[in-house]
C-alpha cells in the first residue's frame, strides 16, 4: 500500500470544516465539541463504536439530521460558506443547493437505501433532473456513463432493473454512481461496506480510492472497522461517546496511538498475529482424536444435500426444488470448535438449519450423538422476545425440554436456580433476571442468547455469526466468553462467520464453504499456513491486503 | 401475461367452489319448503306435484348441475314468494334485475368518494404531523369512524334534505327515467357509506406514509437535494399506497356486499332490502343467488387487488 502520510499539510484550503460541533437529541448529547476538517483530495476516516456519534456527525454535515436533533454549539463550513450554525434552524433550501450537487452520501445498507419500487436508472437520473439543465434525452446516456465509471457491466440492462434484482455489491455501486455523477466536492460514506461480503468489500474500497484519486474530492469515511480505515484513509479520527479522542495520520495512529482508547480498539481487532492458545490442545493433530484416545463424535454429517422448495402460493406453480448445500461431509467431536466460513448465500445457514432439523428437505445422513443441539443467532436485538423478562427467556429452553421429555422436567425453583447460575456464568448480574431485553445493551443481549443456548447443557451448539452485529471491543469479549464457557461445560461449537479472522481466533478446525460446497476443511493453523484451494487463498489474501 | 392467465384460472376455480358451497349450504337448511309454500292449501298430492316441479326428487348432483348451468345461462331460478301472474312464479333474474344496478352504483359512487377524498386527506395529514391540524384530523377521523352509517344517513338526510333542500328525502329517481338525477340522488347515501371509510382509509394511509417516511431511501432522496414535495410524490406515496390497496380491497368488498342499512334509511330499492325480505320469508332461491353474488364480488375484488398490487410493487412480479 502506498504511503499516504504527509500528503496533506494541515489547513491547506479545507473543503469542509466542522467547528466545535455539538448535537443534542432530547436531553442527551450525541456529539460533543467535535472539530474536524477535510482538505480537497483527502480521505478522513472517522472510526468509533456504535453510539460514538460518528453517524450523527456525518448526517449533520449532510443536513440530514432528523427533526429531533438540535445543534447546540459550533458550525459546519463548506468551502467558506457556513451551512449550519448553532441556534439556527436547518435551512433546507440552502442545503438543497449543496446536497447531491456539491456533497453526496453513500449509505450503509444499499438494499434499503434505494427506493424498492423505482428502477435504478431512474433513481440515478433524479440527480440530473434535480440539479442540471441537461435535456432529458441525454439523461440516460449520462447515467450509463456513470454506471460504467463505477465498474458496472451490462449497463443497458441494468438501467431498467429494480434494486431487488441486483446483488449487494451492485446496489452499492449504483449508490456510488449516484453519488459521483455530478462530481461533488465532498463524498460522505457511512459504513459503505459493512453490509457486504469480504470480497465485495475490497472491491468497493478500491473503487472509492480510485474515485478519490481521479476526482480529487474530499471524502468523509465513517466506519467501525479500524483496519478498513487504515486501508483507505489518509487521516483517521477516533470517536468515543460523542467526542473525537484522537486524530492522526493513518500510519501514526497504528504505530503511536496516543490515547488508551485507541490502543484498546487496535488490540480488539481480531488479527492473525495473535495465536489462539487453549489449554490441553497441541498445535498438531486435528485437535480432536489426539493422544490416541478415540472419542465418540457429537455430530456426524455424511454426504448431505440440502434443498429448498421454492415457494409459490398459486395452485399451479410448479414447485422448484433448489439445491443449496451439496455433499457436506464432516464430523464434530466433543469440546472442539469447528469454524465455517463463507460469503453470504454460500449455504452456511442452510446447512445449520438442516443439522437442527429445521429444514427436513435433505438427502444424506445427519447423526446426532447428544441431546438437543441449540443455536446462537446473529442479531441479539431481534432474536429475543421483547415482551418477556430475561429470567423467563433463560428458563424457556428448560421448560421446552421438560415438555418433550418428562424425565427432564424440573421444578420452578430448580429452573430459576439454573437461570441464575447461567446468568452468572455469562457474566451478568442477578438483577438482570427481571429486566426486558430492551433494557439491555447489545453485548448483554448476546450474553443472554448464549446463556439460552447453553442452559440445557447441549452436546453442541451452532453459533450463526454470533459476533457479527457487535462492535469490535464487544466482539472480543463475547468470543472470550464463548471460549471460557466451552472449557467449563465441554460443549462443541459449530461456529459460523463470514469473517475469517474471527473464525481463526475461535476454531480448532475450519471448513470453507462456497456455492453450497465445502471446498476445503482442515486444522486451523494448517489451513491458514497452506491453503490448498484457490478460493481459500482468495479469502485469506483479500483480507491481508 | 402468464401470471394473469394463472390467476384467472384460479379465480374461476374459486368461484366454482363457492357456488358448490352456497348450493350445499341451502340443502342443509332444515324445514319443509313445499309445505311452507303451499301453506293452507297443502294436500299430499299437491305437495308431491310441487316437489316434482321444483326438482326436489332429483339427486343433489343433478340439482346442482341444473342450477349452475341455469345461472351461467342467465336463468337464476324462480322465486318461491313473488309471482308474476296467477299461475307463474317470478324469475329471480327479473326480481334482481332492476335492483342490482342501484346497489352497484351506490357502491361505485362510495368507492370513488373514498379514493378521491382519502388519498389527498391522508397525504395532507401526514405532512401536518406535529402541528395543530394533526390533532384536529385525529379527533375528526375518530369521530367519523365511530358514527354508525344509519345515523350518518339520518344526519345527511336532515342536513342536505331538510335544511339545505338539495334533494328530496324519499324522492328516489329511477335510473331508467333519469340517470343523472339518479346519480344526483345517490350521492347522499353514498356519502353516508363513504364517510367512515374515508376516515379509516385516510388514517391508514397517513400511518403508512409516516412509516415510509422514516425509511432509508427517503434519507437517500433528501441527500440528493430533493424537495419535500419530490420526496413525497416521487418516492414515498407509491410505496405507502401498497398496504392501502389491500385495505381498500377489503373496504370495497364490504361496501358491495353490505350497504343494506343505508338502502333502508334512504328508501333505495337495492338488493339489500330484497335480501332482508327474502331471508325473512325463506325465499331460498333468491337468497341463494344473492349469496352467490356477494361472494363472487368479494372474490373478484380481491382478484383485482392482486393485479393492482402487482402493478405497484415490482418485487412481486420478479420473484
Amino acid at each position: 500500500m502506498e504511503d499516504r502520510v504527509g500528503m496533506f499539510p494541515k489547513n491547506e484550503n479545507p473543503m469542509i470544516q466542522i467547528q466545535n460541533l455539538s448535537v443534542c437529541f432530547g436531553g442527551t448529547e450525541a456529539v460533543k465539541n467535535v472539530d474536524l476538517e477535510i482538505a480537497r483530495g483527502e480521505i478522513l476516516g472517522v472510526v468509533g463504536e456504535s453510539g460514538s456519534g460518528k453517524s450523527v456527525t456525518a448526517l449533520t454535515v449532510m443536513g440530514l439530521l432528523s427533526e429531533s436533533g438540535r445543534i447546540t454549539s459550533g458550525r459546519v463550513i463548506f468551502d467558506k460558506d457556513v451551512l449550519i450554525e448553532s441556534g439556527e434552524r436547518l435551512n433546507r433550501a440552502l442545503y438543497r443547493r449543496y446536497q447531491g450537487q456539491r456533497m453526496s452520501m453513500v449509505f450503509q445498507e444499499p438494499m434499503t437505501s434505494l427506493n424498492p419500487t423505482r428502477r435504478v436508472g431512474a433513481q440515478v437520473e433524479e440527480m440530473l433532473m434535480l440539479h442540471t439543465e441537461l435535456p432529458r434525452q441525454q439523461w440516460r446516456e449520462k447515467v450509463l456513463e456513470s454506471f460504467v465509471s463505477v465498474g458496472l457491466r451490462d449497463v443497458e440492462q441494468l438501467y431498467n432493473c429494480y434494486p431487488h434484482q441486483l446483488s449487494g455489491g451492485m446496489r452499492q455501486r449504483v449508490m456510488i454512481a449516484m453519488a459521483v455523477i455530478l462530481h461533488p466536492d465532498l463524498i460522505v460514506a457511512d459504513e459503505p461496506t459493512t453490509a457486504l461480503d469480504v470480497t465485495v468489500q475490497n472491491q468497493i474500497i478500491a473503487l472509492l480510492r480510485e474515485i478519490n484519486q481521479k476526482e480529487h474530492n474530499a471524502m468523509l469515511f465513517i466506519t467501525h472497522d479500524l483496519n478498513l480505515a487504515r486501508r483507505l484513509c489518509h487521516r483517521i479520527a477516533v470517536m468515543k461517546d460523542g467526542r473525537v479522542v484522537e486524530t492522526q495520520s493513518a500510519k501514526d495512529i497504528f504505530e503511536n496511538p496516543r490515547e488508551e482508547y485507541t490502543r484498546s480498539l487496535i488490540q480488539a481487532v481480531p488479527t492473525r498475529v495473535r495465536c489462539k492458545a487453549r489449554p490441553g490442545e497441541s498445535a498438531t493433530g486435528t485437535g480432536s482424536a489426539v493422544s490416541g484416545e478415540i472419542r465418540r463424535p457429537v455430530l456426524e454429517v455424511h454426504d448431505l444435500n440440502v434443498y429448498y422448495q421454492e415457494g409459490t402460493n398459486s395452485l399451479f406453480g410448479r414447485r422448484k426444488r433448489r439445491r443449496v448445500v451439496s455433499g457436506a461431509d464432516f464430523v464434530l467431536y466433543p469440546g472442539e470448535v469447528m469454524g465455517l466460513v463463507g460469503e453470504s448465500g454460500c449455504g452456511k445457514s442452510s446447512l445449520s438449519k438442516a443439522i437442527l432439523g429445521m429444514n427436513r428437505n435433505v438427502e444424506g445422513e445427519i447423526r446426532h450423538f447428544s441431546t438437543r443441539p441449540q443455536m446462537i443467532f446473529q442479531d441479539p436485538y431481534s432474536s429475543l422476545n421483547p415482551s418477556r423478562t430475561v429470567g423467563w427467556l433463560l428458563q424457556e429452553p428448560l421448560r421446552a425440554a421438560g415438555r418433550l421429555d418428562k424425565s427432564r422436567q424440573m421444578s420452578e425453583a430448580d429452573m430459576r436456580a439454573a437461570a441464575c447460575d447461567m446468568l452468572r456464568r455469562v457474566g451478568l448480574d442477578e438483577s438482570c433476571m427481571n429486566r426486558k431485553p430492551s433494557q439491555l445493551s447489545g453485548g448483554q443481549r448476546q450474553r443472554i442468547s448464549i446463556g439460552q443456548a447453553l442452559i440445557t447443557r447441549p452436546g453442541f451448539v451452532i453459533a450463526d455469526e454470533p459476533v457479527s452485529a457487535l462492535d469490535v471491543t464487544l466482539q472480543a469479549q463475547i468470543m472470550e466468553l464463548m471460549q471460557r464457557l466451552q472449557e467449563e461445560l465441554g460443549v462443541a461449537y459449530l461456529f459460523i462467520s463470514h469473517d475469517i479472522n474471527v473464525v481463526y481466533r475461535m476454531s480448532d478446525r475450519i471448513m470453507v464453504m462456497k456455492d453450497g460446497e465445502i471446498v476445503e476443511q482442515g486444522d486451523t493453523e494448517e489451513l491458514f499456513a497452506h491453503p490448498r484451494e484457490a478460493y481459500t487463498k482468495l479469502l485469506l489474501q483479500e483480507d491481508l491486503e | 401475461m402468464q401470471y394473469f392467465g394463472k390467476k384467472t384460472v384460479t379465480l374461476i376455480m374459486t368461484l366454482f367452489l363457492v357456488s358448490v358451497a352456497a348450493f350445499l349450504a341451502f340443502q342443509i337448511i332444515p324445514g319443509d319448503v313445499v309445505g311452507s309454500i303451499l301453506g293452507t292449501e297443502a294436500t299430499p298430492e299437491r305437495e308431491a306435484k310441487l316437489r316434482e316441479e321444483l326438482g326436489f326428487n332429483d339427486p343433489p348432483v343433478v340439482r346442482y348441475m341444473n342450477w349452475i348451468t341455469g345461472v351461467l345461462r342467465g336463468d337464476l331460478g324462480k322465486s318461491w314468494r313473488y309471482s308474476k301472474s296467477m299461475n307463474e312464479m317470478m324469475p329471480v333474474a327479473e326480481l334482481i334485475g332492476d335492483k342490482l344496478p342501484v346497489t352497484l352504483w351506490l357502491a361505485v359512487l362510495s368507492v370513488l368518494l373514498i379514493v378521491i377524498v382519502s388519498v389527498p386527506l391522508g397525504v395532507f395529514w401526514a405532512k401536518s404531523r406535529g402541528r395543530a391540524a394533526d390533532a384536529v384530523f385525529s379527533v375528526l377521523t375518530q369521530t367519523a369512524m365511530a358514527v354508525p352509517s344509519f345515523f350518518l344517513g339520518i344526519l345527511v338526510t336532515y342536513l342536505f334534505g331538510m335544511v339545505l333542500r338539495w334533494f328530496t328525502p324519499g324522492g328516489y329517481v329511477s335510473y331508467q327515467d333519469n340517470f343523472v338525477g339518479f346519480l344526483g340522488y345517490l350521492i347522499f347515501p353514498a356519502l353516508s357509506v363513504a364517510v367512515p371509510k374515508i376516515a379509516m382509509t385516510a388514517r391508514f394511509l397517513r400511518n403508512s406514509l409516516l412509516t415510509e417516511m422514516s425509511s432509508d431511501y427517503v434519507r437517500t432522496a433528501r441527500s440528493k437535494g430533493a424537495t419535500e414535495q419530490r420526496v413525497m410524490y416521487g418516492h414515498v406515496l407509491r410505496n405507502a399506497l401498497m398496504p392501502v390497496v389491500t385495505f381498500l380491497g377489503m373496504i370495497i368488498a364490504e361496501i358491495v356486499a353490505g350497504s343494506i342499512v343505508v338502502e333502508q334509511v334512504f328508501g333505495l330499492p337495492g338488493v339489500g332490502r330484497l335480501l332482508i325480505s327474502s331471508i325473512s320469508t325463506r325465499d331460498l332461491p333468491v337468497v341463494e343467488i344473492l349469496v352467490l353474488y356477494i361472494t363472487a364480488v368479494v372474490i373478484v375484488v380481491y382478484f383485482l387487488v392482486d393485479i393492482v398490487y402487482r402493478m405497484i410493487d415490482p418485487r412481486i412480479s420478479h420473484k
